[in-house]
């Protein structure tokens, strides 16, 4: 049987591959933002700040090739929740990496030689990993329409929310040193914003759950604390 | 892809090909005109001089010589005649091809009177005058031998068959979508008929008996069986009448040539006539049409 | 318990027909605003099968139609939506060698039980077409009358009755000075109104409409499908469809037929986001080969 609508399914799939390229624009973006806070490079983190446009440019992109689609196709059923699915996304694509940004900012503001906390460091670290594995397979799920691996995904974000209180709590436990005092509230928020980034895969997660259901169901986690 | 710099000419050959094609066919026209011109001359030019009022006005005579009269009653009796046989003949080849058209359909029997229907227009008059003859002239049926009536008869079974043919033809042209509105509207089949589908053909019709009613007109060899000639009128059909085509036929065989003189006026009469009811019905079904 | 055609159309004078009373249950929320006129009737077709000669084009079918609701049919040519629609009101048979086996009733009145007068059931079920077919003879009135006139009816009230009507398709104020122009020289669009117009002063409960906008340009159609919401609050409307937009647009809900054979059936949002079937998916995506 032949396939119709031939131009349509290129369009479609053209934009979902443009759409989940962001998130591998925000990979890259985690990945040199957290470098430049670890060896408080600020040439690094200029970069990061700047290298945002292109992520800002993605989502118009993508916004625009959606509109086009719509009124040009007027696509049902799958197609429509494909599409839904994509622009939700490429919000979240673009706030995760505003939050990248904002961690990169973070950088000169910490200082060169800021004393620091070895056991929020590490934190800082995992979390740092568990963002980038999340974003990854918030990716792999949506690509392989996976509603496992999306739900997996709740579980993971779990794991960051844990760290998060964890470092706010040894913040706030930091001791008397002003220059410490001073840099453990800069942790906080770049934990936030890694916490901020699983959240929004989390929101990823819940649309491939609608792709292939076509039910929407919030998934548990975000942040309310249990302990 | 080359650029296309100059669309091509049509050549000199096609060209001559075309005027020649067009040459055939004018010329065939004109072949098909020109006795047709003729025909309408010669009868202009030899009857339009017998239009007189006497020749309206009086009957014919008989007499060999002085005034021979006219042919007051070979009109009448035509147009008697042929009264009596398209009352006939039109409603019940109207009802005919209404049945093959609406009930009929595509069945066996349809299909077998729709074949002898076709073999009858092709039966020559005279067989027909012949039949009534035998059937009813002969054996004096009604307390007569020649008869207006029987005539009649006989130019019924003439002008039937080309009235359901004709009629049949035009009642298939009304578009099935029509029939199918009236029914989904909740109109009984009969309905259907009488409301729409009889109004929406109505001119077809008419001119389809028109034809049949020119052809009736014109044929002499029945007439001569059933009701052969006379030269009073009384308008009693159950007798003798003069038709037409009867009194052209007798005097043509005159050696008066004042009496074949009146024979080309009789001809003339006999296609104005054809041509008034021709007017008439078309002006009569474009008013009934919403044009 | 037989309709004959001369008693009024009214059903509820008709034995075994139920009360117009049947609205008491509860809405979808989002149509709770609407006040129904509580005056409708619903169609249920079960086990239908439809024949032409030999060939089967409905094989089995169970339908339910709710009263006062847009149902649309939707399916590739040839699944049998067109000659299933006829069934309910008994045009198929007027086909030469086409016949029906099966059960149609509108509310409880079986259409298809013996000795039933079938103009009767063409009186409650009217029908509109594909192509505008108003009578070619026939001034505008008249073919507003047509239905009347034609079901022998007569009346004082007929002036009425065919104004009426022409108001309820919007039609009114575009021809009310010339009712006596022919039918036939309105535009298409106005021409299917019109047939509309005509189907409506029969006065039945349900309408079905087999295409009828295929022939009309953008505006007219529409149109002609504002019309049919307005009209659905007091008929019950079957509308076969090969545009999906179409049905998207004007239907509550949204039957998907595939050789004969009902595939799907649900309200329409959900037919077009998030169908059931695999073949319902295929066909309004428009994976269909």
């Amino acid at each position: 049987m032949q396939e119709t609508r031939h131009q349509f399914r290129e369009s479609l799939k053209e934009l979902e591959t443009q759409t989940l390229g962001g998130l591998d624009l925000v990979i890259a973006q985690l990945d040199r933002a957290l470098e430049s806070l670890s060896y408080s490079d600020v040439e690094l983190a200029s970069m990061v700040v700047a290298d945002d446009d292109r992520i800002d440019g993605r989502y118009l992109e993508v916004h625009q090739g959606i509109l086009s689609l719509l009124a040009r196709q007027a696509p049902v059923a799958t197609d429509l929740r494909i599409v839904a699915a994509l622009l939700h996304a490429i919000r979240c694509i673009e706030r995760m990496g505003d939050q990248c940004v904002n961690v990169a900012k973070l950088v000169p503001l910490s200082g060169y030689e800021s004393p620091k906390d070895k056991e929020i460091l590490d934190a800082i670290e995992r979390m740092g990993n568990l963002a980038r594995s999340q974003v990854s397979q918030a990716k792999e799920a949506f690509a392989s329409r996976n509603v496992e691996l999306a739900q997996d995904l709740v579980n993971q974000d779990a794991e960051i929310n844990r760290l998060n209180r964890e470092i706010f709590k040894r913040a706030v436990e930091i001791g008397d040193d002003l220059d410490m005092r001073e840099w453990g509230m800069f942790m906080i928020l770049v934990a936030r914003c890694l916490e901020r980034i699983g959240d929004n895969t989390v929101d990823i997660a819940e649309q491939v759950v609608f792709v292939v259901t076509g039910l929407f169901r919030e998934m548990a986690s975000n942040s309310a604390p249990t302990t | 892809m080359s650029a296309i710099t100059q669309l091509p000419q049509i050549s000199a050959r096609r060209r001559a090909t075309d005027r020649a094609m067009r040459g055939v066919l004018w010329t065939a026209t004109g072949i098909a005109l020109i006795p047709l011109v003729l025909v309408i001359y010669y009868l202009i030019h030899k009857g339009a001089g017998q239009w007189t009022s006497n020749f309206f006005t009086t009957d014919p005579n008989g007499n060999f010589f002085g005034n021979h009269g006219g042919i007051r009653s070979a009109i009448f009796g035509t147009l008697e005649l042929i009264g009596i046989a398209s009352a006939i003949a039109i409603p019940v080849g109207i009802a005919v091809a209404l049945y093959l058209t609406e009930y009929g359909k595509d069945s066996l029997f349809a299909n077998v009177v729709r074949y002898f229907v076709d073999v009858m227009t092709g039966v020559p008059s005279i067989v027909f005058g012949l039949f009534i003859y035998i059937v009813l002239v002969v054996s004096k049926v009604g307390g007569s031998g020649f008869a207006g009536w029987k005539g009649a008869l006989a130019v019924t079974l003439l002008m039937l068959p080309i009235v359901i043919r004709s009629s049949e033809v035009v009642l298939l042209l009304v578009p099935s979508s029509l029939r199918e509105a009236a029914l989904a509207l909740g109109s009984p089949r009969w309905r259907v008929i009488t409301r729409v589908v009889l109004p929406t053909s109505a001119s077809g019709l008419v001119t389809g008996s028109l034809l049949a009613v020119a052809r009736g007109m014109g044929e002499t060899a029945p007439l001569l069986f059933t009701v052969s000639y006379t030269m009073t009128a009384t308008g009693n059909p159950n007798t003798l009448m003069n038709t037409l085509p009867v009194q052209i036929y007798n005097d043509i065989h005159s050696p008066e040539p004042a009496v074949i003189a009146r024979a080309w006026g009789a001809a003339l009469t006999l296609v104005a006539i054809v041509l008034i009811l021709n007017l008439l019905a078309r002006a009569i079904s474009r008013r009934s049409r919403m044009a | 318990m037989i309709p004959d055609g001369t008693t009024s159309k009214d059903p509820t004078k008709m034995p075994d027909a139920k009360g117009p009373s049947e609205q008491t249950e509860t809405a979808p929320p989002r149509e709770a605003t609407r006040a129904r006129t509580a005056e409708g009737h619903a169609v249920n077709v079960s086990d239908l099968h439809a024949y032409y000669g030999a060939n089967e084009a409905v094989k089995g079918i169970d339908i339910s139609f709710p009263p006062n609701e847009v149902t649309a049919i939707i399916g590739p040519s040839g699944c049998g939506k067109s000659t299933m629609v006829r069934c309910i009101n008994r045009m198929h048979e007027e086909i030469p060698g086409a016949r029906a086996t099966g059960a149609v009733k509108l509310d409880d009145l079986d259409l298809y039980a013996a000795g039933v007068d079938v103009t009767a059931v063409r009186r409650l079920i009217g029908m509109v077409f594909q192509k505008a077919n108003p009578f070619p003879t026939m001034s505008i009135f008249d073919n507003v009358a047509a239905g009347l006139r034609l079901t022998g009816q007569r009346g004082s009230d007929l002036r009425e009755t065919v104004h009426k009507a022409l108001r309820s398709v919007g039609l009114w104020e575009e021809v009310k000075n010339r009712l006596n122009a022919p039918g036939i020289g309105l535009s298409g669009g106005q021409q299917q109104r019109l047939c509309i117009a005509r189907t409506v002063a029969v006065g039945p409960e349900v309408i079905l409409m087999d295409e009828p906008c295929s022939a009309l340009d953008p505006v007219a159609t529409l149109k002609v499908e504002e019309l049919i919401d307005e009209l659905k609050e007091r008929y019950t409307i079957v509308i076969v469809t090969h545009n999906m937009q179409q049905a998207a647009r004007v239907a509550d809900s949204t039957v998907f037929m595939l050789d004969g054979l009902v595939v799907e059936h649900g309200p329409t949002t959900e037919m077009f986001t998030n169908p059931s079937d695999e073949r319902t998916e295929r066909y309004v995506t428009g994976k269909f080969g």
